[in-house]
């Protein structure tokens, strides 16, 4: 058996989401099951089946540093703060 | 809704019944398939079965869900008009997939010659049928190309269809009234003209058959010993309470 990743994609604009996973024989029969267990209530109208073997995975440490960067946030308070406080020492 | 002669009534019932019957049998694998994809793929193609067996019901009775479920859980045994094949409760997965696979390309002959039906709403249902059974049959090949390269899958694949051969031959068994429908268009030609083509696939998928001699049926007018139970099973919760309103 080989395990699938399975995605699905509504009409119109959403993008394509993962729906879950699910084990087969061959990629004919992964469509099938994914059809019958994913979107047999026609939660999709565009599917797609990958082997789990064949998704690059990236380290843990690779992806990681990225999540202490509070300089990538750009909410626009520091800026907004500088510009209030610039303008209240002009008046 | 549609009228129609008590005769045509006795044919377009023994499809409906076989739906009926075959889905439910599938459904009862529910939880217990060999894995959980395929648990949820049999089941989902058991309730395609019930839905087409419901679409014929509602032809016959109208869309009043009381009047379908009486005609579909509510007559005496002697008024069914299914074939023994999918009156048997098989334990055996074996015995299930191949009866899945037999009954899906007999099913498809049969309903190839319903397109063309003089009662317009069932050419419908007909090409509806079609749009779903083409995935049921999908699956059932696959699922059996995948089982068969292994040698000790296929022996028990090919015992089990040996096995089911004589009465999947009842399913070619029509009732007395399919005359009736002949003559009227209801279906193009009787049932029994695709049996010859129907064993061809079926040796070609499993190889030679010991086909032995159908179940004795008398045209779907008699039950066989597992049916009772089966109908049990099925009217279970109905039974608790005749009267209740869901």
């Amino acid at each position: 058996m080989v395990t699938y990743e399975v995605f699905l994609k509504k009409d119109g604009r959403d993008e394509f989401r993962h729906a879950g996973a699910l084990d087969a024989a061959n990629d004919e029969l992964a469509l099938v099951l994914a059809r019958e267990s994913y979107a047999r209530r026609a939660e999709g109208d565009r599917l797609w089946v990958v082997r789990r073997e064949h998704v690059i995975v990236a380290d843990d440490e690779f992806v990681s540093p990225n999540a202490d960067k509070p300089h990538r946030h750009h909410d626009g308070s520091a800026v907004a703060a500088r510009r209030k406080s610039l303008r209240e020492q002009g008046s | 809704m549609i009228e129609v002669s008590p005769g045509i009534r006795s044919y377009l019932l023994s499809i409906a019944d076989d739906k009926h019957f075959v889905g439910q049998q599938h459904a009862e694998w529910i939880g217990v398939a060999p894995f959980l994809e395929e648990d949820l793929a049999f089941c989902s193609i058991g309730q395609d079965e019930l839905g087409h067996a419901a679409l014929i019901y509602e032809l016959l009775v109208g869309d009043d869900d009381l009047a379908i479920d009486a005609l579909a859980f509510g007559r005496s045994l002697d008024e069914y008009r299914s074939c023994w094949f999918v009156e048997q409760t098989y334990t055996e997965w074996s015995e299930s997939l191949v009866r899945h696979w037999m009954f899906d390309t007999a099913d498809a002959l049969r309903w190839a010659d319903l397109g063309q039906s003089s009662i317009a709403e069932l050419a419908a249902i007909a090409a509806r049928v079609e749009r779903e059974e083409v995935f049921h049959r999908l699956h059932a090949d696959n699922l059996l190309d995948a089982l068969l390269l292994d040698a000790e899958s296929s022996a028990i694949l090919r015992s089990a269809a040996s096995r089911l051969a004589p009465f999947a031959l009842g399913m070619f068994d029509p009732v007395q009234e399919e005359a009736e429908a002949v003559a009227e268009g209801v279906v193009s030609r009787p049932f029994s003209e695709s049996l010859e083509a129907w064993k061809q696939l079926a040796e070609h998928r499993f190889g030679p058959l010991l086909w032995g001699n159908p179940p004795d049926q008398a045209h779907r007018t008699k039950r066989s010993i597992e049916f009772r139970a089966l109908l049990g099973r099925m009217r279970e919760v109905i039974e608790i309470d005749l009267h209740a309103v869901w």
